[in-house]
């Protein structure tokens, strides 16, 4: 019965349609549980991919990629470690949603011998010092990458260049680290940061809040985006108010969708940190942990500044 | 004869003082921001409550009719993204190229629209439930026809009407405002306009006196749906961009324009001018906060606190009416 159902388990994953002793020699590689936030969401579709090409070219571990419905669904993600608990799986990798709400599943995760690694958002240091666990985390800086992207926008504008922020969604750890990293850049560069407000990640929304802003403030000469779909947004809101090469704008992300916005110099910047990397880069953290190795602290993953010189 | 003149009189009270609130709400805005009143910036409120005028429009007619459709936000993702994928074909020229994405928009929102119209009639079945079902399998479509990506690249005369305008007045909006129009001719002056007020009223009478409710219920709903589609187009043309989770809250927003222009939640009461008072009164309420340097969480309070009042406005008056 055990065995039927974790041969059930592993079917799930797609492997039962290989030959019978091909499947034997699976049966024996470790089990990756990838937890991811919202696939609807590009950055964590192609980690999906990256993650599934990744597991395929190592060939020694069995990949279960799973995802949740929207970003704030937290309560669905903890469901998705519990199950994995529930599954014996060998490790964990988790983009968590909230960076407090799932450590007590890790915890248990951990208690019940499954590696842990974090990736994307940092999970909550204290609370984890406070159930004696240590969850080594790979990812990128956002702080960092947000002030390489700003830096680019600092230094064309100049000192007393007059910038807004939009911000991510209000809360989120990832916003709040972008955000941190562009008023770094506006202290070292002493810019005058003349507003900042969320558009939640959103094109339209941004567009209608810059156009207010740019109202409010005619003078605005540089716009820090926190992210790619609302850096498009302030683009279409400055060819609209007929301030087209005008404002200087920077995103985060690198979607494709940016990529003919920089060419054509509406956008100066944005930072790609490599989605698909990431998770092949827990991926193989995780395969270390399995391998008796124990990881601590971070794992700074690369990023990469695109702007129309590298395009 | 009398009450339903007397029906009329409550009616332009109603919306009246609907207006009254707008422009009071406008001459506050003009004293307390320097920026407001200024052309440029009424340009811009146009163009920002044009998505939410016309989504709002074509919720007016689910509600009238006792329905409501909680899916607008998601069928219009799906909407952008299949208009996308057809205006990004290969080897199109670029009127047949936007006359397919138009089309396909036009018809996956009527698709949908039809679809929640005649499940929920012919099975009675509250239309909440219904639409919150096709808020799922469209929001889930959108993806799955994109793989959860962004699509671009549209013909450049698509993009160029996004942003042109005709006297200083965005084209959008003016597409809006006709199509309002023609909404409120058909929902006054017209058989099925007056059966949808009737069955909103009350479907049991209808049905007493001979009439099958499926058809216009069916019909109501697709105009819906119609209306959605056009708010795609709007959307892609404006911002350049399909994206498959675009349109996330949009069909709370519609509602809400739609309740504080004075329409019933139950049905049966309300208009498309109240509608358009409705829309501008979010609009110029999220525009006018800003430009006083208002905090997003306190802008966030304050349009929760306008749209109680509204409501609350309105039971008031509803009150009075009765005596």
């Amino acid at each position: 019965m055990d065995r039927r159902t974790f041969l059930a388990g592993i079917g799930a994953a797609g492997v039962l349609s290989l030959p019978a002793s091909a499947a034997w020699a699976q049966l024996k590689k470790p089990v990756v549980g990838l937890v991811m936030k919202s696939l609807a969401n590009e950055f964590f579709k192609n980690m999906q991919e990256g993650a599934l090409r990744h597991v395929e070219e190592r060939g020694d571990c069995t990949l279960i990629p799973l995802g949740i419905q929207s970003e704030t669904d937290i309560d669905g993600q903890i469901a998705l470690v519990e199950n994995l608990i529930t599954r014996k799986v060998d490790a964990i990798v988790i983009a968590p949603a909230d960076s407090r709400a799932l450590i007590s599943p890790l915890v248990r995760a951990a208690k019940a011998g499954i590696k842990l690694v974090n990736i994307d958002v940092l999970l909550d240091a204290n609370a984890l010092k406070k159930h004696h666990v240590e969850i080594v985390f790979v990812g990128p800086d956002n702080k960092e990458g947000a002030k390489m992207s700003a830096d680019v926008l600092a230094k064309a504008l100049g000192a007393g260049g007059k910038v807004v922020i939009l911000e991510g969604n209000p809360g989120a750890a990832n916003g709040v680290q972008r955000k941190e990293g562009f008023m770094e850049s506006i202290a070292q560069y002493k810019l005058d940061l003349l507003d900042s407000r969320t558009a939640h990640w959103e094109t339209e929304e941004a567009n209608t809040v810059f156009s207010n802003m740019l109202t409010a403030h005619p003078d605005i000469q540089g716009v820090m985006a926190g992210n790619d779909d609302m850096a498009i947004g302030v683009v279409k809101a400055i060819e609209a108010a007929g301030k087209k090469g005008q404002i200087k704008v920077i995103g985060f992300d690198g979607i494709a969708a940016i990529q003919p916005l920089i060419k054509n110099g509406e956008v100066l910047a944005t930072v790609d940190q490599f989605g698909a990397q990431l998770a092949a880069d827990g991926i193989d953290a995780a395969m270390k942990e399995i391998g008796g190795q124990t990881l601590t602290g971070w794992v700074k993953t690369p990023m990469k500044l695109e702007t129309a010189a590298t395009i | 004869m009398s009450s339903s003149s007397s029906a009329t009189v409550r009616r332009i009270l109603r919306e009246a003082g609907i207006g009254l609130a707008l422009l009071a709400m406008i001459v506050f805005f003009a004293a307390a921001a320097p920026d407001f009143s200024t052309h440029e910036n009424i340009s811009n409120i146009l163009t920002q409550i044009t998505i939410n005028l016309i989504l709002a429009t074509g919720m007016t007619f689910a509600i009238l009719i006792g329905g409501i459709d909680l899916s607008v936000g998601a069928v219009m993702a799906l909407c952008a993204v299949v208009a996308g994928r057809l205006l990004t074909l290969d080897g199109m020229s670029e009127p047949l190229a936007v006359a397919l994405g138009v089309a396909g928009s036009l018809a996956v929102g009527m698709g949908c629209g039809a679809a929640n119209g005649w499940i929920s009639s012919f099975w009675g079945i509250p239309s909440f439930i219904v639409t919150l079902g096709m808020l799922n399998i469209a929001r889930g479509g959108a993806l799955q026809v994109t793989n959860a990506r962004t699509i671009y690249d549209f013909p450049d005369s698509f993009n160029a009407f996004g942003t042109a305008t005709v006297l200083g007045v965005p084209v959008m909006f003016v597409i809006a405002l006709v199509l309002l129009g023609l909404g409120w001719l058909v929902l006054t002056r017209t058989v099925f306009g007056r059966m949808i007020y009737a069955i909103g009223n009350n479907e049991e009478a209808v049905r007493l006196s001979g009439h099958r409710p499926l058809l216009t219920k069916v019909l109501a709903f697709t105009v819906t749906g119609l209306f959605v589609g056009i708010a795609a187009i709007v959307y892609m043309a404006r911002l350049t961009i399909a994206n498959p989770i675009l349109g996330v809250g949009f069909e709370l927003n519609a509602i809400a324009a739609v309740i504080i222009g004075g329409t019933s939640l139950s049905g049966g009461r309300g208009s498309l001018i109240g509608t358009l008072l409705g829309a501008a009164i979010i609009g110029v309420l999220a525009n006018g906060l800003i430009l006083m340097g208002v905090s997003d969480f306190i802008r966030q309070i304050v349009t929760g606190v306008v749209i109680i009042l509204a409501v609350v406005l309105d039971s008031y008056r509803a009150r009075l009416a009765r005596g």
